[in-house]
Parts: structure tokens; sequence; C-alpha cells
């Protein structure tokens, strides 16, 4: 009844979490995570709105449309409309006086509905039989906290979804991963003999392939669906996780509680399932840490190559392949969804260093 | 050594033969072919173009031909470059990949080797925190946001560096992308290699050295020799992402090498040159992990032995 608890490996990991750069790694993680799953709700904007007066806007913490953005458009709505404008510069409601030599048609108001900067026109007072209209215009506005791509799609709304993609890819690839990788490894571990260094023969033949190329033969085969993705990159992904498991199983299965299951007449998945795997979780959740990031790495990957996720839907790989293209003159386009990447790898590097550093103590 | 070497050896030729059936399989899978396109072909001109491409015979049938003339060093005609055979376009490609790669592999080792070495010498200072800082820069900052972010720098703004193409392997187009590569690498080497260092340097016979009143270079040298393992056991992993990151870096500054014909013929179903692309990059990372385990075994004679027994 010596059963060492994995709680005590648990633990031993929590204490880990009293270093400070762990800490500040995990409270970053939580705060992306945090911003992913609500900030697309109260960023105001879906991520694939087009705002076509808004193309490749630059980042700002005001809202859109100042003075000058006012004035452009309405000087170019007065030229569409064959009128002149005056309007005056006042608070939430412009109030513009349109003159012609012919009567306007009240429906040419229409263009101020259409455009992305004004709410709805309204008449306040027609001269000179509909040469001269008053009109009040309440002006839109919408904020850009990260401007906008060529699209004129809001880029922090976009990089929020793309965070949900990434992070949910890397989650559930991880999770594939870990699946077949656990299974694996302690069935070989377990197995032993002959079965035990046929599979891992097997992993070794894999391992000579480069990932990426595998994974972007099985995206060819599976589709460019998000859902496929992780899959493919979980198929790959597992070669490390089976050694680790295997390795631990070795040693877990020599122990005494492990001859007391099997005296005792436990089938043998009930014995893996029961007593192998549990033993092992202190190297697997330490893996884990190093699994996740490399997973978002590689899924970015294949989606700034152009073969993951597809528009309009995004991943922070595709943000960034975007990026790269409008370089000049837009650099708001890389730095921001490289800044949200780089945090999540960083954080998730320092969480899996320390992790290691203090699994391996305790061991 | 020798025996050693055959054990080796005996090992690439089924891992390489898996592979090749593993990709080649694989890629049959995939729903569509290299003759689709927008405008669906005359059913009969499709039939011709599957008889002359020997696409329909039987799987297994066409698995020995592509394994036949594999033996011959043919990897058949392209199916989306069609006046080209993909030996052709290999032909112009593999230089230059092998030129990026070779040279990103050694800037790598070099410089991670004098940034560890540097590390480590200045124990108890903050030479080691700073390394391992910049190591984690090359892990926070993949290969896709480095290479345009250099681009910007030296190229949209400084004027010093050609954006982007090969220009014939003119250097100045070839300092981008093989820093690009190599920064990675770099860090990790540097990482790998001060740990290894103090590690060694606080060895029995480092000490006796010291003892003896050896001079600082000579001990340095003893250190790194007792070093250098761990740091060689990741040059295996080092090749191939590097590989992996050429791809990218050929993408980005628009070179015309194996990665870009690669992603070129994964889009277009271009079965062949995929095929080819494969067989000739596991080729390569199995040679030069063939390479690591020799250099491995030179270095610590327990390696060789241990084989043996």
């Amino acid at each position: 009844m010596n059963e060492p608890a994995p709680m005590a490996q648990l633990s031993a990991a929590a204490g880990a979490l009293r270093n400070w750069s762990m800490l500040a790694s995990l409270s970053i993680l939580g705060l992306i995570a945090l911003l992913c799953l609500i900030g697309p709700l109260i960023s105001g904007h879906p991520y694939d709105q087009v705002y076509r007066d808004y193309v490749l806007v630059r980042p700002s913490l005001f809202a859109h449309p100042d003075w000058a953005e006012v004035e452009e458009a309405v000087s170019a709505m007065a030229r569409r409309m064959h009128v002149r404008i005056e309007a005056s510069r006042d608070g939430e409601i412009r109030h513009m006086t349109l003159e012609a030599a012919k009567p306007i048609d009240p429906r040419a108001l229409r263009a101020f509905e259409r455009s992305d900067l004004f709410a709805p026109a309204r008449i306040v007072a027609s001269k000179d039989e509909g040469r001269r209209l008053a009109i009040d215009v309440p002006l839109k506005r919408t904020l850009f906290l990260f401007g906008t791509d060529a699209n004129g799609r809001d880029l922090f709304t976009r990089v929020l979804i793309a965070g949900r993609v990434s992070l949910a890819v890397g989650l559930l690839a991880s999770f594939v991963a870990l699946t077949i990788g656990v299974a694996y490894g302690a069935v070989a571990g377990y197995a032993g003999g002959r079965i035990d260094s046929l599979m891992m023969r097997a992993i070794e033949i894999i391992y000579a392939l480069p990932f990426i190329f595998f994974v972007i033969v099985l995206v060819m085969v599976f589709g460019r669906h998000f859902v496929l993705i992780f899959a493919a990159i979980g198929a790959v992904e597992w070669l490390d996780m089976a050694r680790i498991v295997r390795g631990q199983t070795l040693s877990i299965k020599q122990r005494d509680f492990v001859a007391a299951a099997e005296a005792l007449g436990a089938t043998t998945p009930a014995i893996l399932w029961r007593h192998v795997i549990p033993n092992a979780s202190g190297p697997i959740i330490a893996y884990l840490t190093v699994l996740v990031p490399r997973v978002i790495l590689l899924e970015s990957f294949v989606s700034f190559l152009g073969l993951g996720v597809q528009e309009p839907l995004t991943s922070w790989g595709v943000l960034i392949a975007d990026g790269a293209r409008n370089i000049q003159g837009s650099i708001h386009l890389l730095i921001f969804p490289a800044l949200f990447l780089g945090a999540t790898l960083g954080a998730l590097q320092t969480l899996g260093d320390g992790f290691r550093a203090h699994g391996l103590r305790s061991r | 050594m020798l025996r050693y070497f055959l054990s080796r050896i005996v090992m690439v030729v089924p891992t390489l033969l898996i592979i090749i059936a593993l990709a080649f399989f694989l890629m049959r899978l995939a729903p569509g072919g290299p003759f689709d396109s927008e405008r669906a072909l005359d059913p009969e001109i499709a039939k011709n173009l599957r008889r002359i491409y020997k696409l329909d015979r039987p799987l297994l049938e066409q698995f020995w031909l592509y394994l036949q003339s594999l033996a011959h060093g043919d990897f058949g005609p392209s199916l989306h470059w069609r006046d080209f055979t993909v030996n052709q376009l290999f032909a112009t490609a593999l230089p230059i990949s092998v030129a990026l790669g070779t040279k990103a592999m050694l800037t790598a080792i070099l410089a991670g080797t004098a940034l560890g070495l540097v590390g480590a010498m200045s124990k108890g200072g903050i030479g080691p925190r700073l390394v391992d800082g910049a190591a984690i820069f090359g892990i926070v900052l993949p290969v896709f946001v480095v290479a345009p972010l250099l681009q910007l720098g030296f190229g949209l703004t400084l004027h010093i560096l050609p954006v982007g193409g090969w220009n014939d392997g003119a250097w100045q187009n070839q300092i981008l992308p093989v820093i690009t590569l190599a920064l990675p690498q770099i860090a990790i080497v540097a990482r790998l290699m001060q740990a290894a260092l103090i590690d060694a340097l606080a060895m029995p016979h480092i000490r006796t050295l010291r003892a003896f009143g050896m001079p600082g270079f000579h001990i340095t040298l003893h250190a790194l020799r007792a070093a250098f393992p761990p740091v060689v056991s990741y040059l295996g992993l080092a090749a191939a992402n590097v590989l992996t990151g050429s791809v990218i870096v050929e993408t980005i500054f628009g070179i015309p090498g194996m990665g870009r014909y690669f992603v070129d013929g994964a889009l277009g179903r271009d079965y062949t040159l995929v095929m080819g692309t494969v067989v000739v990059v596991a080729g390569a990372v199995l040679l030069f992990n063939l390479i690591v385990d020799l250099v491995l075994a030179w270095l610590d004679p327990r390696v060789r032995y241990e084989s043996r027994s």
C-alpha cells in the first residue's frame, strides 16, 4: 500500500508557482485567454464586418471619425451628389447645408446611410424649392483600438478571434497528441520485450520525417477544415509524449502496487488506467506545457503558408502572414498578432521550464 | 567504430522506405487530383493524361513503378510544371537550399558556441542570465515574424540589403535569409552550450588541470570537448528545424528553393513533386542524423562500446 500519491507531484508543481516568473506567465496566459474569450463580444465589431471607409486605419485610442476624416468624407459626398455642402463643426450631430442648382432629391441622402461615418440624415429645413437643404447628420462613432486591415476589418476583434482559434487548436491538438501518446507509450512500456522495441522503432522512423512536411501532407488529405487541422497536428506531435510515458511505465510497472494489483486479478487495461497512468501524471503535465506552445507554433506555421485556417476565420499565423504582406506602411498588422503569439509562446515556455525544473527535482 | 557505422547505415534504408510508402499512400488518399482546374477537362483528355502519367494503374503497381524509378535516381515528371521533370526542378532548387541550410547551420553552431562560451565563462555574473533571456526571444519570435521585421529594417528603411529574391546567390541576397534561419538555432545552441559548459567546468578532470596550473585556453578546450556531446546530439533536430524554417524563409524572401516547390506542389496536388521533396528532405535528415551519431561516437567512446555489447 505504498502507492505514491500523484497529488504529491502536483503540489510540488503548485509550489513551483510561487516562483514569480511562473506566476507572471500564468497571469499573462489567463489574461490573453480571458480577452480572447470575452473580447470579441464587447469590441462592438463582428470579426468579418468590412468597413469600406476605414481601410488600413492606424491603431488609436480615440473613436473614429475625427474631423479630418469627416471633412474628407463630406467633400467626397458633395462631389458624388453634385451639391455644395457646408458642414458645421459641433458635437455629435453635424448640421449641414446642401446647395445645388437643381432641387435636391431627398433620396440622395441615402449616401450618408451607406457610409460608415454617418448615421441616417434627417432633413430639418428645405428652402428655395428644395435647392437648399438643412440637414442633421449624426456621426457614427467607431473605435478601432488596433486599427483595421486591408479589407477594413477591425484588427482588435480579429486578433482575439484568431486567439480563440489558435488556443483552441493548441489545446485540442495537444489533447489528441496526449491521448495517442499516453496510450501508445503505456502499452509499449507495459508490454515490454519485442512489442516494445518494435513500437519504439516505429517512433524512430516517424521521427526522421520533418513534421511540417507531414502536417502539410495530412492537411492536403483531410482538407483545410478547422476541426481537421488539429487532428493532423496532433497526429504528428505525440511521439515525445509516447517516449516519456513509456519510460515512466517501465519504472512504474516494477513497483509493488502493480504486482499487488496483478495478484488481486486486475485486468491489464484497469492496471494501466488506475495505477500506471495516474502515477506518470507529473511528467505528463510537465511535458504538456512544452507541447502546447509547439502545437500553437505549428498551427501558425501551416496557416502562414495558407494551408491552415481559411478566411474569413483567422488565426495568429494567418494575421501575421497578412501583416508581412502589408509591412510597408501598416506595420500594426504585423505587430499586434505577433505580440499576442509571442506573449503566449513565451509564457507557456517559461511555465514549462519551471514545471520541468521543479518536477524533476521532486521525483 | 566500423561496426557501429554499419549498424546505423542498415537502419537508414528501411526507414527511408517506410517514409516513402507513408507519404505515397497518404497523398493518394487526398481528394482532388493534379489535373483539376476551374474548367473541367474533356473526359477524353483527362483519361489520356491519367494514362500518360500512369495514374490509371492500380495503386500498388504505381508504388512499385515509383520505387523502380527512384532506384534509378529519377523522380518522374512534374505534374504541375508540365514542361519539366522533377529532377530538372531540383537541379536548380537543391543547390540553393543546400547553400542556405549549411550557411545557417554553420552560423548557428559558431555563434551559439561563442555565446554559450561567453555566458559560461562569466560565471556568477549576468552572462548566463543574458543568454537564457536571449534564448527565450529565439522561441518567442518565430521565423515568420523575424523575417518581415528584418525586411522592413534592413531593406525598406535602411536600404542596405535587398528585401528578397535570389539574384543568382549574390551575397547581399543571402544575408537576411541565413540570419533568419540561424537566429532560433543560435538561441538554442547557446543555451545548451552554456548549460553543458557550466557542467563540464565543474568536472574533476578540469579541476585537476586547474590544479596543474594549465593556461586558461587549454582548460577551455578540454571543457569544450566534454561539453560538445549534448550540443551535437541537438544538431540533428536543428537540421530538421532549419529545413522546416527554410519553407517559410524561401516563401517570404522569394527564393526558388526546395521549400517553395514543396508548398507550391502541395497546393497544386503535384504528387511527384511533393513526393520528391519528401524523399529528399527525409534523406537529408536521415543522413544528417547519421553524421551526428558518428560524431557523437567519435567524441564519446562510451557510445560505440555500448552499442557493441
